[in-house]
């Protein structure tokens, strides 16, 4: 039963290490704004091309 | 001056290794291990709330419906230019406060996409809603606890332009195909130009204009108001917050419209005024109005804790937007003075000297927002607290008696009155110009930093009265101009260079760290 | 056309802001208050040996000092008066009394005040600012009052001994609406189709009643309108007739530069003009005279400031209203370059009268004195003309 406390501890501790280990590699990197500053063009270009109904 | 021999920044030491020529900085900042895991867990809660956020198919929805949507890629990396450099207390002050305004913009727009016609749709959570501008203080939504203030210029245009520098351009070159010169202020203008591109979410019952904060801003309300009347059906009214505000013979007046207003808003929205939500929401901006004379104190010390920008960014949140209406603010104002207190006890500093303490006067450019964290670590001046953030001092009613219901239309009026920049763009000189040297004396500064907004005529109009009296009080007053939020009339460097050139020619100073006297960021968010 | 009578001595008192006439009604006695805001009700600047001189700044041409004291991004028309302050052209001035219209009229004053430019050697001299409403209805006029009352009347009398009674009040609304109804006549003759007096010579008239003590004007103006009576209009047809819309027009060249195109300026809708700033005031005896004044300014003001929709929209219907009357083929909407209000309103208005009042318009902005880039503005009106001669063309083709 303890093993499986451990073992399941232990998962549980690397899904958080992995977690962190990603996450804080993509923050400390900037990864996430270098990311979305690749979509912004796109998108900007999406916005051209709609039809709008531009009047006063 | 005030030192510290032995301070040394946690840490990242030249900030300047942040930046390249990119859109976003080359890597977020070290700050020693325990604040870099503090930043590291509070970038986290803001994931956790755009993904709450883009989790909803009406918001992915309104991603591709609206430009100014795009800037809201940007969040994390507006909170990392407010926390540039900072560690200890100052990171966490500018944490609990700008992560709280992040979580209240994206809760507004959530609302506004839910009653968006073009979006959620969702018609009844429309009808209980009331538009309101950008600049209005929202002291008549007060005693309105089932219905929502939205204020749709804030996330579409004043947020987008703090988000990403270049968020404006596009609407103002919308506006000025269609007329309207290219010297009034951009703000006004960039908002008419949503609404002429008919980029702005559609919702609510019934929408309330204020003519705050200048002639530009009451004129494009005019473009707007005619766009909701006619196309969409809402009707709109017309809040007048009188121009001299200071004198006793206005007041009747502007009470007298507040209570227009309040009828007009029960008219198109089948609600009726509630005294006791209005009495505990005074409560609260009387709460409120002590917590900011508080960090005021703090900031008169050698050790001021709670400044730049994100002191005025949530002080307009909170005062304005907020209008104590909300009982979530004066838990996060009691967290910050917490922090506040603790480092000026401490006698934390964000930087190894204060050479300067300066006030902040005129209008901020919403696009170089992050100046005022630079010019600490630039230069090691102190901003101590700025135009904007110097509002009502007041205490309004709060008990509810049959007198304090008649004072109640008076201090909302007050209120109104005293929107953040109006209450000194207008009023007359003695609000704009003397007033200035009374709280360089009460705060103890020995610098001004005058931003001049070219095309804010208000402040303009006063240039060489403040230029003259500065001299004669023996004030060093830096004229840092700009164009609010057209970063192509005046670019962050050269907003920048201004103090450079200054610090350098007129006091002969050399910048405590060089490495971020020019930023490579023209092309950046 | 035959030149009138008088037209060189109208032009000649709007050559200096310190004219002849003040000259002389001060010399007789006379208290002069100066204003910078339409929105100021003029009988009651009138009252007895008071009488209302507008400032303006004829032959504005360096900027300097004024652009140095508030930037070159206030609007001319409030750099130009500042400047001529400075140089002590406004020196005959007993009072300034200026309502917080536009911000920069108010910086404008306010610096006025602060550089002490006026008022040396006159110890009852004052400055006085005055709120005014920004919306149309009872509670603003309630407000018109009270700062009427508490900013025009009690300063004048607790400053020059100046009778405020009632009578008073009446006695001047009679004066006041002599003038009106004389420039209201000469200003008739505009909706012939052969008009027998120009747009330009109506300006000045015009401008001179509001520069001018408007008492000391009254025979010339009389004298004015039996002369137009039987003159000779020229036989040739103007190329188009056109409403003017806008700002302050201080300088009489623009109207003039606007005619020498063949245009003919045939309704004045702008600060300052006779649309409709010369609109006799109605009293009646059940109510007093001075709330019965606030609530005619109040109701028929075109200023851009008054915010309200019902104003927003009345404004571009009331231009509609008077380019009918008055035979206009289209509009010019001008503005005083740097002037926010006029700025927005031109863009909507020119917008709206384009396409919901079906009027050829032309929007343009302009400097304050028009020799500084007449050549600019002479090629837009032109081609403006050229146009609506276009339009009429294709219209008597049937195309």
């Amino acid at each position: 039963m303890s093993k499986k406390i451990a073992a399941l501890l232990l998962k549980l501790l690397l899904a958080a290490a992995g977690f962190f280990a990603v996450t804080f590699t993509v923050y400390f990197f900037n990864l996430d704004m270098k990311l979305t500053s690749k979509i912004e063009p796109f998108l900007l270009r999406h916005y051209d091309k709609m039809e709008r109904n531009t009047s006063l | 001056m005030i030192r510290q021999e032995n301070w040394k920044r946690q840490g990242d030491q030249q900030l300047g290794v942040l930046f390249d020529d990119g859109k976003v900085r080359r890597r977020r900042e070290w700050r020693g291990v325990k604040d870099t895991l503090y930043d590291y867990g509070r970038w986290l809660g803001i994931m956790k709330i755009l993904a709450t956020f883009i989790a909803k198919p009406r918001n992915v929805k309104a991603m591709f419906r609206y430009r100014w949507m795009a800037n809201y890629l940007a969040v994390p990396h507006m909170v990392d230019k407010f926390t540039m450099g900072l560690r200890d207390e100052a990171l966490r002050i500018v944490h609990t406060s700008m992560d709280f305004v992040v979580y209240d913009v994206a809760k507004t727009m959530d609302n506004v996409f839910r009653g968006d016609r073009k979006t959620g749709n969702d018609k009844a959570f429309s009808d209980k809603c009331v538009l309101t501008d950008e600049n209005a203080m929202t002291a008549f939504m007060m005693g309105f606890p089932t219905l929502k203030a939205i204020l749709r210029e804030v996330p579409t245009m004043f947020v987008a332009n703090l988000l990403t520098q270049y968020s404006t351009t596009h609407y103002l070159d919308v506006a000025q195909q269609f007329g309207i010169p290219g010297d009034v202020c951009p703000m006004p203008e960039a908002e008419a130009g949503i609404s002429i591109e008919d980029d702005f979410p559609v919702l609510g019952a019934c929408a309330v204009q204020v003519n705050t904060t200048c002639d530009g801003s009451l004129m494009g309300n005019g473009i707007i108001a005619k766009r909701l009347e006619r196309e969409y059906g809402i009707p709109t009214f017309q809040l007048v917050a009188p121009m001299r505000h200071r004198e006793a013979d206005v007041q009747d007046y502007a009470a007298g419209d507040i209570k227009q207003a309040i009828a007009f808003i029960e008219e198109h929205t089948d609600e009726k005024w509630d005294w006791k939500n209005y009495f505990e929401c005074a409560k609260r901006v009387n709460e409120a109005t002590r917590t900011r004379l508080a960090w005021l104190d703090i900031n008169a010390t050698d050790y001021p804790q709670f400044v730049g920008a994100p002191f005025s960014l949530y002080n307009d949140t909170n005062y304005m937007g907020n209008c104590g209406r909300s009982p979530d603010f004066p838990l996060v104002d009691a967290k910050i003075l917490k922090y506040a207190e603790t480092g000026c006890t401490e006698k934390r500093m964000m930087a190894p000297e204060y050479r300067h303490r300066a006030i902040i006067w005129g209008v901020q450019p919403q696009y170089c927002i992050d100046m005022l964290n630079w010019m600490v670590h630039c230069w090691g001046i102190v901003p101590l607290t700025d135009m904007l953030s110097l509002v009502n001092t007041k205490m309004i009613a709060e008990e509810d008696t049959p007198e304090n219901r008649e004072q109640a239309y008076y201090d909302m009026a007050w209120l109104n009155e005293n929107m953040i920049m109006r209450n000194r763009t207008h009023g007359g000189y003695r609000v704009l110009v003397d007033e200035l040297w009374e709280f360089c004396e009460q705060l103890h500064a020995d610098m001004v930093i005058m931003w001049e907004h070219m095309s804010c005529k208000a402040l303009d109009g006063m240039h060489g009265q403040f230029e003259e009296q500065a001299r004669e009080k023996g004030i060093h007053l830096v004229w840092v101009c700009h164009d609010l939020c057209d970063p192509r009339v005046y670019t962050r460097q050269a907003i920048r260079d201004q103090l450079n050139v200054y610090m350098r020619t007129v006091l002969r100073e050399e910048p405590l760290d060089p490495s971020i006297e020019f930023l490579p960021d023209e092309n950046a968010w | 056309m035959k030149d009138l009578k008088h037209l060189i001595y109208f032009e000649n008192l709007l050559q200096t802001a310190n004219n002849a006439l003040i000259t002389q009604a001060k010399e007789e006695g006379g208290v002069c208050v100066a204003y910078t805001c339409e929105n100021v009700p003029e009988p009651l600047m009138n009252l007895g040996p008071a009488f209302s001189v507008r400032l303006f700044a004829p032959n504005t041409v360096s900027l300097d000092i004024s652009t140095y004291y508030m930037t070159g991004f206030l609007c001319e028309s409030s750099r130009a008066l500042l400047e001529r302050a400075v140089e002590g052209g406004f020196n005959f001035a007993d009072c300034v009394i200026s309502p917080d219209g536009c911000t920069m009229i108010n910086r404008c004053v306010e610096n006025m005040e602060l550089l002490h430019t006026m008022g040396e050697g006159n110890d009852r001299f004052f400055h006085q600012y005055m709120e005014i409403p920004l919306k149309a209805d009872e509670n603003g006029l309630g407000l018109y009052v009270v700062q009427c009352q508490n900013h025009v009347l009690n300063p004048l009398h607790e400053h020059y001994g100046i009778d405020i009674s009632e009578e008073a009040i009446r006695k001047a609304v009679t004066k006041h609406n002599r003038v009106c109804e004389l420039i209201r006549a000469i200003g008739d003759f505009r909706k012939e189709e052969h008009p027998r007096i120009t747009g330009y010579e109506f300006h000045v008239l015009t401008l001179a009643t509001y520069v001018c003590p408007k008492h000391l004007l009254i025979e010339k103006l009389e004298e004015t309108l039996e002369e137009l009576k039987t003159r000779e209009p020229d036989a040739k047809p103007y190329r188009a007739r056109v409403a003017v819309v806008g700002s302050e027009i201080d300088d009489s060249g623009l109207i003039k530069l606007i005619e020498e195109t063949g245009a003919y300026v045939c309704a004045d809708r702008f600060c300052f003009g006779s649309l409709p700033g010369r609109d006799p005031i109605v009293l009646t005896e059940q109510e007093d005279a001075l709330t019965q004044i606030c609530r005619q300014y109040m109701y028929r003001c075109q200023c851009p400031r008054m915010m309200n929709m019902a104003k927003v929209y009345g404004r571009k219907e009331y231009v509609s209203k008077i380019a009918k009357e008055y035979g206009a083929d289209g509009v010019i909407y001008e503005q005083v370059k740097f002037c926010d209000p006029w700025a927005y309103e031109r863009t909507l208005g020119s917008s709206m009268l384009r396409e919901d009042y079906g009027f050829p318009v032309l929007s343009v902005d302009r400097p304050y004195n028009i020799a500084s880039s007449s050549g600019q503005m002479r090629t837009r009106v032109q081609a403006f003309v050229e146009s609506i001669e276009i339009k009429k063309l294709k219209k008597g083709e049937g195309v």
